[in-house]
Formats: structure tokens, C-alpha cells, sequence
């Protein structure tokens, strides 16, 4: 466990994940309380990576549940591998008859059968999903629930359910209660809003677009081979492009792409043409792009203007 | 502090935060393991475990300013304040405080807790009384800014200013018999004058503090309560940009709802085809059963507005609603009318929603500055496109029916509800004038299924939500 908020900025860090100060409590405080986080933003700003640097941090296994519409409670918790016990019915029939064969009755049949019925409805014949893998695990475990906000509103209240108690009645089995309560971490782009029985059971961690010195170091851990001033340049062309009514703003993986792509095309700097061609590693939408243009060329001819006029400070670039 | 936090869980819930009593608990629990020392981390605290949805971030960012740092600041200012006038800088000022304890004690003056306070400027502890004195007088109880003078009085009076001012009084003059340069007199003179001063001026900011504090949610409230309820023709400049916002914001909220409500469509029948399709890897055994799953079309709208003067705000409004609401249908059209009809879907293609609206109604794409005649738009309607409605479609026509006595010419409308789903008339003007004059609401009304007033938002919001459902 964490011994201190410091301790889980410092071993964050340590995984190439920078996180805020206040990320660092919540996540602190969710060790320490017991309670799951839910974590919400827009796409792309390291909520799910979130949840693995976490596990990893803390040496314990990450179990994944990926959340979608129709996702119902067998894909989540469990599932009887009726495949398999068809499979061993008709392999086994020869055993089955002779089991039953002294019987005289209908109702004697059963009972020889229902005897061995435990066989066919036992662990070899379930199939863990995430959640039942999560409860049931020997050691504590981080359990990630991505994107919560795509599944329907029944599938939360049965998650609810699970996330009170930790405990699992399988009817066939009893009740599996876990061993360890996994700490738990929910994802949500926001597309709609939680129940706020859920939301009250969990911390809240809101994670935006960092402040552009943040992002830069985040460019320069994630991207170590990138120039001084091409970082600076991309971080800040990235902030401007955020304040522009598009239709998707670009995130940190996308300001992440861009600079190993430039990178890669070893520039030093950014110039209107080069601009042009690598915005769609950033712009999905062709009206985005179009508005983005616009934007960065004036942009760039000012760092043109600046670059030729010397005595330039990269520091001035983020403003 | 558990009663700080609790009173602040209390300011947070009468701005609109819903704080339930788990997570109030919550927040405690978290203060015992992060403690409250450092700032930061106790307003992180705070957030995570009460604060949760994002739309309250920013609400809970003010509160937590206004009700932990405010005052503090204000003190700590004030403090500054009272170096500044005597020009000193803070190695000087400190020497002049080291004199005045010196005197202080020389004199054998005993010095009550808050004129101690208020000389060594201990925000603390001030802090502490002022707050004390405020709570005392009741002053969250403080609604409106008349009602400062009053509470900020009685404050004062629960501070025990008059028996301050007068023990502060006797210090200026004992000081002035003491054995000290006039310089160093004079400034240690008006150094406690401004003190006094500032302490009022203190009690008054905790008042006004308080108003904010309240008031914030009301004004707020009361606001938004205004704009969905003014009628559309009224609005001012300001209040048309707000009121995009506000369209903006129901448009999103319709969208979630109707989300919602399509995923719980009620399943259908057992579907044998499908079940017996989807266990084919059991054999054909039925593990899993398949129902129908009723579709819900999504409808085709025909949207024709009218946009002379009386009615073009509304006009605005409702093509900004409908447009928002794009992914709700499967194909909308939208015509602007006056005396001749124009469509104006090709708009909304090709740019932004508030753009188009503003290209069309500014006179391209029909002449907007005619007197409206509805028959006539009506019969160029039906001449040109009244292959756009069929049976799945909605037509919804905006208008006052004000015709200038005109024809009405409403055979077109009862042709269009032959061919067309259902056919919705909003009239922007209230209902008692209809027919009046020259509306030729009643001639019109027969040929619809659905007739509503459309004066403001909230009126809006409605109709298009019985359209989505």
C-alpha cells in the first residue's frame, strides 16, 4: 500500500505517469478508505491508463471489464460453459446409462441423476468472467470497469449490488464472497451521467486536459528523443487548437502522437506546410482540421517572425 | 472543524450540490487520513468525496474560496494595508511593532485578546472571533444587501467594538506620554487608528461574505428560472446569446433523456428464428432466448418556420433546437417562409447551426422585410414540395397566423395532413389572441393534430419532447 500521497506521485512517475497533485490524493485516499473511484473526462487523458499504472505500482494484478451497451450480468460475472457440458453429457452417455440403469421408475432416474448433478454444475464448468475473477482471486487485485457510461442503466444497478458487498451468490455454488476487496476503478467519457447511488459509493476523480507545463513534461517523458523547442512548440500549438469550438478537441494521446510523429521526421521545428500535413494525427473531422489551419498559420508565422528576430526564450511559448 | 465542514456541506447543498449524508461521512473519514494541514490537499479531500459531478466543480471551487480563504485574505490584506500607509518596509514595521510591545510593557498596559489580536494582526485568531461574532448575530441568516448594515452592526457589538475602541483610545494616550521620538509617535498613532479601522471594515466584509455566500444560488436560480419563462419576444441582446446557451444545454439534456427512454423499449415476442440462430452452438438447445426487439423509427421532420419580424426570435430558437437534436431523427427539413418560401436545409449542411441561421434569416434566401402572407407561401409549398412529406413525417409549422388579411388558402394544410404522420402548429402569440384581428388561427387549427402556444423556452422544451416519445 501507499505510505503517503508523496509516495504515490513518486512511484507514478516512476511508470512514466504524471499525474496532479490532486490525482495523487484521490487515488491515495481510495487506497486507504476502501472505496472505488470513478474517474471522468473527456477521451484520451489517461483514465483507463490510469487504473494500470496503479496496479502496477502496487505489484497486484489489473482484471479488465470493458463495458458496452447490452452488456448484461453473464458476460460480467459468470457463465456456465454449456458447450463443454453437452460435450461431457454425450462423451459420458455410456457412464449416465449405467448410473441410472437400476432404476425402475421415472423418479428413480432423477435421483441416481440428481445425485451427480453437483459434477456438471461445479467449478470446472464455470466460466469467470472479470467480476467473479476479480472476487474470487487469492490475492487483492485492481479491477477496472471501463467505460461505464456505454452500459444501460440495469447493468449499473447490478453493479451496485456487487460493489456493496463484494459477494457473488452463484445458486448453484452458494455464495463466494471475496477473499480481498479488489480496488476498484470506473471510467466514464461523460457520455451520460452515473446514478447517483453509484457515484455515492465512489470517490470522484475528475481528470481535464493538464496545464500546458504539465503536458510538456509529459511529452518530454513519453517522447525523450524530442528537440527543446519542437516540444514547446506543439505542446503550446495543442493548447491553442483546445481553445477552438471543434467537434473533438485533441487529448494527450493525440498530442502525444504528433510529437513522436514529428520526431520521426526529425523537424526541429514547426512550419506551415509541415503543420498541414501531420494535423490529421491529431483532428479527426475535416471541419476541425479546416478551423485548426487557420488558427496555426497565423500562429506559425509568428514564430517565424520571432525565430528570425532572435533572442527568443523557449519559456515564452507557454503563455 | 467538524462544525466548519459541516456548515460548509451546508453551503454546498443549498447551491444546488446534492451531498448525501454517506458522503458527508465520507469527507470526515477522508480528513482523518490526509489531515488538515495542508490547503491543497484538504480542498482535494473535500472534492472527492462530496463533489460528483462535473458540473459542480466549478461551483464548489467558489463556495470552497469563499467560505475557507476570504476572510483570511482579507485579514492578511488587511494587515499589509496598514504597513503600506505608514510607508514602512518589513524590517522597519517589525522594529515599529518591537517598540510598540516595548511600550506596552513599560507602561503595564494589559491588552485584551482582541485588541492583541487586531495589534499583532494574529489572522487566526482573528479570524476566529470575527466568524464567532458574525455567527453569533445570525448573520447567514442575511438574504438581501439592505440587511448588511444591520447584521454587520450587530456583529460588532457581539465583537465588544465599543469597549475596543475605547481601551485602544486609552493606549493612544498613554503613548503619548511615553519616552519616544514623535516620529516613531506619530506612526505608532496612526498605525492603531487605521487598526480600528480595518477591524470595522473587517465585520462588514464578513457580512457581505456571508450575502455572497447565500445569495449566489437565489440569483443564480432565479436567472435561469427567468430565461426559460421570458417569452421570446423580450429578450435583449445579452439574453439572445444566453438564451443559445440555455438551447444548447436542453437540447443535450433531451438527447440523454431520450437515450434513456429508447433503451428501455419494451422486448417483443419470443423470436424463434433468432433463438434457434444463436444457439446453434448448443445444438440447438435453447440456452438463450432471443425476443423481438421493437425498433423505434426515428421520425422525419419537415420544419416550416416563419421569419418576419413578429416572430423571428422564436423562428431562431426553434431551428437551433431542432437542429441540435439532429441525431433524434433520421432526416429533417427545414423551410423559412414570409410571403414566399425558401428551404433552407442545404444551410445547415454546409455550416455551423448558428451560422446558417443567421444567413437565412438575414434575407438570401426569401425576401424577410414582406408582410407576411401565409396563403401564398402555403400554396408555393404544396406547388414545389410536398413530395418532401410522406407518412412518416412530422410537419411542424411556427407562426402566428397573422395573414394581413390575406387569403388562408387552407386546403394546403389539410392536404399536407392527408399525406403526412401528424402535423403540429406553435403559435408564439398567446392563445386569447388567436383569431383575433387577422389570425386565421381557427381556420387553420381543424387541419391539425396538435395546436400549442410556443412563447418561451420551458414551452418549447415540452413540444419537442412529445415529439422525440
Amino acid at each position: 500500500m501507499f505510505s503517503s500521497i508523496e509516495d504515490v506521485a513518486q512511484r507514478f512517475e516512476a511508470q512514466s505517469y504524471i499525474c496532479s497533485r490532486r490525482i495523487a490524493t484521490v487515488v491515495y485516499l481510495a487506497t486507504r478508505l476502501e472505496k472505488p473511484i470513478l474517474v471522468e473526462g473527456p477521451a484520451g487523458v489517461g483514465k483507463t491508463e490510469l487504473a494500470k499504472v496503479l496496479a502496477h505500482a502496487l505489484g497486484l494484478d489489473l482484471i479488465r471489464l470493458q463495458c458496452y451497451e447490452g452488456l448484461d450480468e453473464a458476460k460480467a460475472l459468470y457463465e456456465w460453459e454449456y458447450a463443454k457440458q453437452l460435450l461431457y453429457t454425450q462423451i459420458l452417455k455410456d457412464k449416465i446409462s449405467e448410473i441410472v440403469g437400476g432404476a425402475v421408475s421415472l423418479r428413480e432416474a432423477v435421483d441416481h441423476i440428481a445425485k451427480e448433478d453437483d459434477v456438471f454444475f461445479s467449478d470446472r464448468f464455470i466460466l469467470p468472467r472479470p467480476l467473479l475473477r476479480s472476487i474470487t482471486a487469492t490475492h487483492r487485485n485492481v479491477l477496472l470497469i471501463d467505460e461505464i457510461d456505454k452500459a444501460d442503466t440495469e447493468f449499473e444497478a447490478f453493479l451496485l449490488e456487487v460493489l456493496s458487498d463484494f459477494s457473488v451468490s452463484v445458486p448453484e455454488l452458494g455464495t463466494l464472497h471475496a477473499k480481498h476487496i479488489p480496488l476498484v476503478v470506473l471510467t466514464s467519457n461523460n457520455a451520460r451521467e452515473m446514478s447517483d447511488a453509484l457515484k455515492r459509493r465512489c470517490l470522484h476523480l475528475y481528470i481535464d486536459f493538464p496545464p500546458p507545463e504539465q503536458e510538456l513534461r509529459i511529452v518530454r517523458l513519453k517522447v525523450p528523443g524530442i528537440g527543446e523547442r519542437l516540444g514547446a512548440q506543439v505542446v503550446d500549438a495543442v493548447h491553442r487548437i483546445r481553445q477552438l469550438d471543434l467537434k473533438k478537441l485533441p487529448s494527450i494521446s493525440e498530442t502525444l502522437d504528433w510529437a513522436k510523429t514529428l520526431t520521426l521526421l526529425n523537424v526541429d521545428r514547426l512550419d506551415d506546410e509541415l503543420v498541414n500535413d501531420t494535423l490529421s494525427t491529431i483532428l479527426k473531422y475535416e471541419g476541425d482540421i479546416r478551423k485548426a489551419q487557420d488558427e496555426l498559420k497565423s500562429y506559425v508565422q509568428k514564430q517565424k517572425a520571432r525565430a528570425a528576430s532572435d533572442g527568443q526564450d523557449d519559456k515564452e511559448f507557454l503563455h | 472543524m467538524d462544525d466548519k465542514i459541516a456548515e460548509f456541506t451546508a453551503l454546498l447543498r443549498e447551491n444546488g450540490l446534492r451531498v448525501s449524508m454517506a458522503e458527508h461521512l465520507d469527507a470526515f473519514r477522508a480528513l482523518e487520513q490526509v489531515g488538515v494541514g495542508e490547503r491543497e490537499v484538504f480542498k482535494h479531500a473535500l472534492r472527492a468525496t462530496m463533489v460528483k459531478r462535473s458540473v459542480d466543480l466549478p461551483v464548489y471551487d467558489d463556495l470552497f474560496d469563499l467560505y475557507f480563504s476570504a476572510l483570511g485574505e482579507a485579514i492578511r490584506e488587511s494587515g499589509e494595508g496598514a504597513r503600506e500607509l505608514l510607508h514602512l518596509d518589513e524590517a522597519a514595521f517589525q522594529k515599529l511593532m518591537e517598540q510598540l510591545a516595548e511600550q506596552l510593557k513599560n507602561l503595564d498596559i494589559d491588552l485584551s485578546a482582541i485588541a492583541r489580536a487586531l495589534l499583532e494582526n494574529d489572522t487566526g485568531r482573528l479570524e476566529q472571533m470575527i466568524r464567532q461574532a458574525a455567527r453569533q448575530a445570525n448573520a447567514q441568516d442575511i438574504r438581501r444587501s439592505f440587511q448588511e448594515g444591520r447584521f454587520s452592526h450587530t456583529a460588532a457589538q457581539n465583537l465588544g467594538l465599543g469597549a475596543l475602541t475605547e481601551e485602544l483610545e486609552r493606549i493612544r494616550d498613554l503613548l503619548g506620554t511615553a519616552d519616544l521620538p514623535a516620529d516613531v509617535l506619530e506612526a505608532l498613532r496612526r498605525f492603531i487608528e487605521r487598526r480600528l479601522q480595518d477591524l470595522g471594515d473587517l465585520v462588514k466584509r464578513a457580512v457581505r461574505l456571508e450575502l455572497e455566500k447565500h445569495d449566489q444560488s437565489q440569483r443564480e436560480r432565479a436567472r435561469l428560472a427567468t430565461l426559460a419563462e421570458k417569452s421570446f419576444y423580450y429578450l435583449s441582446e445579452d439574453e439572445i446569446r444566453r438564451m443559445k446557451e440555455a438551447v444548447a444545454k436542453l437540447a443535450q439534456r433531451l438527447k440523454n433523456v431520450v437515450c434513456i427512454r429508447k433503451r428501455r423499449a419494451k422486448r417483443g415476442k419470443f423470436d424463434a428464428k433468432d433463438t434457434l440462430r444463436k444457439n446453434l452452438q448448443y445444438g440447438g438447445v435453447p440456452f438463450k432466448i432471443q425476443f423481438d426487439r421493437r425498433i423505434r423509427d426515428k421520425p422525419q421532420v419537415v420544419v416550416l418556420c416563419d421569419v418576419s419580424d413578429s416572430v423571428r426570435n422564436v423562428s431562431r430558437f426553434m431551428l437551433q433546437f431542432v437542429y441540435s437534436l439532429q441525431d433524434l431523427y433520421s432526416r429533417v427539413r427545414s423551410f423559412i417562409f414570409v410571403s414566399e418560401i425558401g428551404e433552407i436545409t442545404r444551410l445547415f449542411e454546409e455550416s455551423e447551426i448558428s451560422d446558417a441561421i443567421e444567413q437565412a434569416l438575414t434575407g438570401n434566401i426569401i425576401n424577410v422585410f414582406a408582410h407576411s402572407d401565409f396563403g401564398r407561401a402555403f400554396r408555393a409549398f404544396h406547388r414545389d414540395y410536398l413530395a418532401a412529406i410522406n407518412k412518416k413525417t412530422t410537419v411542424i409549422v411556427l407562426g402566428d397566423a397573422r395573414n394581413n388579411y390575406n387569403l388562408p388558402q387552407e386546403w394546403v394544410l389539410r392536404d399536407v395532413r392527408e399525406r403526412a404522420k401528424q402535423v403540429i402548429w406553435l403559435n408564439p402569440e398567446s392563445r386569447l389572441t388567436w383569431g383575433f384581428g387577422d389570425s386565421e388561427m381557427d381556420r387553420y387549427m381543424p387541419f391539425c393534430d396538435v395546436v400549442e402556444e410556443c412563447r418561451n423556452l420551458n414551452q418549447l422544451y415540452r413540444v419537442i419532447d412529445r415529439l422525440v416519445s
